[in-house]
């Protein structure tokens, strides 16, 4: 009898962890949760606002504004992860001196990584799963790019012997205007298909603009710029500048093809060239009641898969159904996707292979009005996704992007 | 807070005496009711230099899992036991059980009595069955046989005299009318063992569980198809929710993982106690109808610890 009634008791012991995940709709002391997500506006390449500034003055100035909007005391913040692709050196140093000059005391970590366009969003998950661990309690995930300094600079070298031996190690030099016309040759989505996805990329981003959408997100940095004659003068850049007044399929389809004569890739379907720097604060939820932070919502869960590199623009297509899968939801519960628009064509396949309505996707325009700096985005996407569906009054948003060398991301986050 | 040691016996259930404000019950067994007998304590609250004075206990050959105070008559109340069989005892008597009952052929996990038609009670075995009692009669009224996993927790509705719930081991609660030879009502509440359920005092028709799977759910009868709010936070099973009688919006629950909690479902953050101080799995929770904001609970550890909690009171 004691054996029949010992084991009875034993069942109520099972450990289930399943109760311990982050569940859609139910609100746990331990979910990770977003205090704050901020972003600089998005400038253009080489011409733009943050033309003479360096990445790390940039990120300064992100991580400052997230102090000062929050109030929170920075020496209890434990680590900070950076999001960097084309910096010397990842960033690393500039990166940890960035940090230093906004505020925060040496007591507070720091580290950059590099997942190509996902960087951004790479840094919030690495910073969330350290939190979900217990191995810090409060930490940022950032995302800076200055493709004016560091993208037309870049002379990497890389083994001819893995190119020689490995056709797929020699397609992740395939460069990525290449991919595009690959997955748009593939997948047979038209010059006029990608252009049209183009216009109304510019015209969302044009009438978020003037309906002040973007102003919960963007944080006005005070910049340093050289004009023509040499003379410096300090200006505040508090604008996105990506976005084109009168674009069309007409206009659009004006332009010639960029990566391939007979393309249909151009400069006006494909991300532009920017600079820019985004932050995302976060903790879990009893730790933002303990301080008496607001919560913006949460970390749901994320997925990385990889795609063949000559076409890896369709990374998304195979990433956001396993995200979604991990959250519990299908693709229908998801009320606002931000989509990276590396390109007009990889972005449409997206759309129509995941069968997304186009209304979801990046309802103030994405990185062809926008811009695309490269290791920002993916912390952009979430400053960018909480206020949207906050004025939408929605609740699931997914950040996604293709990775280049033949990756997708995506992640899941619910606004509260 | 007043600590009472139920020495030789770990505590499996408790309740507040109905009747006076100071009067608690405590169904104890020894060796972690695994084998060997049962004591049944009766307690005098704030009384003694403790605080806590021993009124009276009564022995069984058997370990005892829960025990529930008669509604019509405040010296008499009625235990469950491991052997099967259910006791009457009379705090005026001594030593020998008023009434003995032995029905049901496995331990009996829960026994509740009816809080309106005040000459019933129902209880749950882990032979599958529930059953209906009179204190007045030698057998039982009815039986139901539904259930295909242990019962592990029956409880009459505060609103209408002929129904109450069960929770088992099957994963669902069922909702019973005693005057159906079948349920009228089955959820399937959780994903793994319910091991509790307890009746909303203000709110019609919302009932919560306790589950082996962590949490603690909130039901509206009429919709049963999803909960009606999720409560996780014990990291071991809940083995016992307890609505307040004193506030719609408050639960308290105690778990395998040594932690008594008490939630306000209305609140941002709904955990707004965590009273951790025992040291062994926690069995039994019960608030006090006439303090408010009082709570007694009991553990493996030996140990009854009676509290007041002000977070209850600002609520």
């Amino acid at each position: 009898m004691a054996s029949s009634r010992l084991q009875q008791i034993q069942t109520h012991l099972a450990p289930n962890p399943s109760a311990q995940k982050t569940k859609v709709g139910v609100q746990s002391p331990e979910d990770v949760v977003v205090v704050s997500a901020l972003r600089t506006a998005i400038t253009k390449g080489r011409k733009g606002g943050f033309k003479d500034m360096l990445p790390e003055d940039i990120l300064s100035a992100v991580l400052k504004a997230t102090l000062e909007k929050t109030k929170l005391d920075p020496k209890l913040v434990d680590d900070i992860c950076v999001g960097n692709v084309a910096a010397p050196g990842g960033l690393a140093t500039a990166s940890r001196m960035a940090a230093l000059h906004a505020g925060f005391p040496d007591t507070t970590s720091l580290n950059t990584t590099n997942r190509q366009c996902s960087s951004g969003l790479q840094a919030c998950v690495q910073i969330a799963t350290a939190i979900q661990s217990g191995l810090i309690e409060i930490g940022i995930g950032a995302g800076v790019e200055s493709m004016t300094q560091n993208y037309f600079s870049r002379n990497i070298t890389t083994s001819k012997k893995l190119t020689a031996e490995s056709q797929a190690a020699a397609d992740c030099l395939i460069p990525m205007g290449i991919t595009s016309e690959n997955v748009a040759a593939e997948w047979n989505i038209s010059r006029l298909t990608q252009d049209e996805f183009s216009t109304l990329s510019h015209t969302k981003a044009i009438a978020a603009q003037k309906a002040g959408l973007f102003k919960d997100e963007i944080v006005p940095v005070t910049a340093t710029i050289v004009d023509k004659d040499g003379n410096e003068k300090t200006i505040v850049v508090d604008q996105d500048e990506g976005m084109r007044e009168g674009t069309s399929p007409q206009t659009l389809a004006k332009l010639k093809p960029a990566f391939k004569a007979d393309g249909s890739t151009t400069a006006g379907n494909a991300s532009q060239v920017s600079d820019g720097a985004a932050a995302v604060l976060l903790m879990k939820r009893k730790t933002a009641h303990k301080l008496g932070l607001p919560i913006l919502g949460k970390y749901v869960t994320s997925a990385v898969v990889g795609v063949p590199p000559k076409v890896m623009g369709i990374g998304p297509a195979f990433a956001i159904p396993v995200a979604v899968e991990r959250a519990g939801l299908k693709i229908d519960d998801v009320d606002i996707f931000e989509l990276n628009e590396a390109f007009a064509s990889q972005a449409v396949y997206t759309v129509q292979k995941c069968n997304i309505p186009i209304e979801k996707v990046n309802p103030k325009g994405g990185a062809i009005a926008l811009g695309h700096p490269l290791g920002c985005t993916g912390a952009r996407q979430v400053a960018t996704l909480f206020p949207e569906l906050k004025r939408q009054n929605k609740k699931i948003g997914c950040t996604t992007m293709c990775i280049g060398s033949g990756m997708g991301m995506a992640a899941i986050w619910e606004r509260e | 807070m007043f600590k009472f040691r139920t020495e030789g016996y770990n505590g499996y259930s408790l309740q507040w005496s109905p009747f006076f404000e100071n009067k608690l019950a405590v169904a104890g067994s020894a060796n972690y009711g695994l084998v060997g007998n049962g004591r049944l304590f009766i307690l005098g609250v704030g009384v003694g230099p403790n605080g806590v004075a021993v009124e009276r206990v009564f022995d069984t050959q058997d370990g005892l899992f829960d025990v529930a105070w008669s509604e019509a008559n405040e010296n008499q109340l009625v235990t469950a036991s491991g052997d099967g069989s259910l006791k009457l005892w009379d705090t005026t008597l001594a030593d020998f059980p008023i009434q003995n009952w032995h029905e049901h052929q496995r331990e009996v996990f829960s026994v509740d009595w009816n809080l309106i038609s005040k000459d019933m009670f129902v209880t749950g075995s882990w032979d599958h069955t529930i059953k209906i009692w009179r204190p007045e009669m030698p057998r039982s009224l009815q039986t139901w046989t539904e259930h295909t996993h242990c019962v592990y927790s029956t409880a009459w509705s505060p609103y209408n005299p002929s129904m109450f719930a069960s929770a088992s081991g099957d994963q669902t609660v069922k909702i019973w009318d005693i005057k159906s030879p079948r349920s009228m009502q089955t959820i399937h509440a959780h994903t793994n063992e319910i091991l509790s359920v307890d009746w909303n005092k203000y709110q019609d028709n919302t009932i919560v569980t306790g589950s082996v799977d962590h949490t603690i759910k909130v039901w509206d009868l009429r919709r049963p198809d999803r909960e009606v709010i999720c409560l996780p936070g014990h990291e071991y099973a809940v083995r016992r929710v307890k609505c307040s009688p004193h506030k719609g919006n408050i639960i308290a629950s105690a778990s395998y993982d040594m932690s008594v909690r008490v939630w306000d479902m209305a609140a941002p953050v709904p955990m707004v106690e965590l009273h951790d101080a025992h040291t062994e799995f926690v069995l039994g929770v019960d608030f006090n109808l006439y303090v408010e904001g009082q709570i007694a609970t009991c553990a493996w550890d030996e140990n009854v610890h009676i509290m007041t909690l002000p977070s209850l009171l600002r609520r």
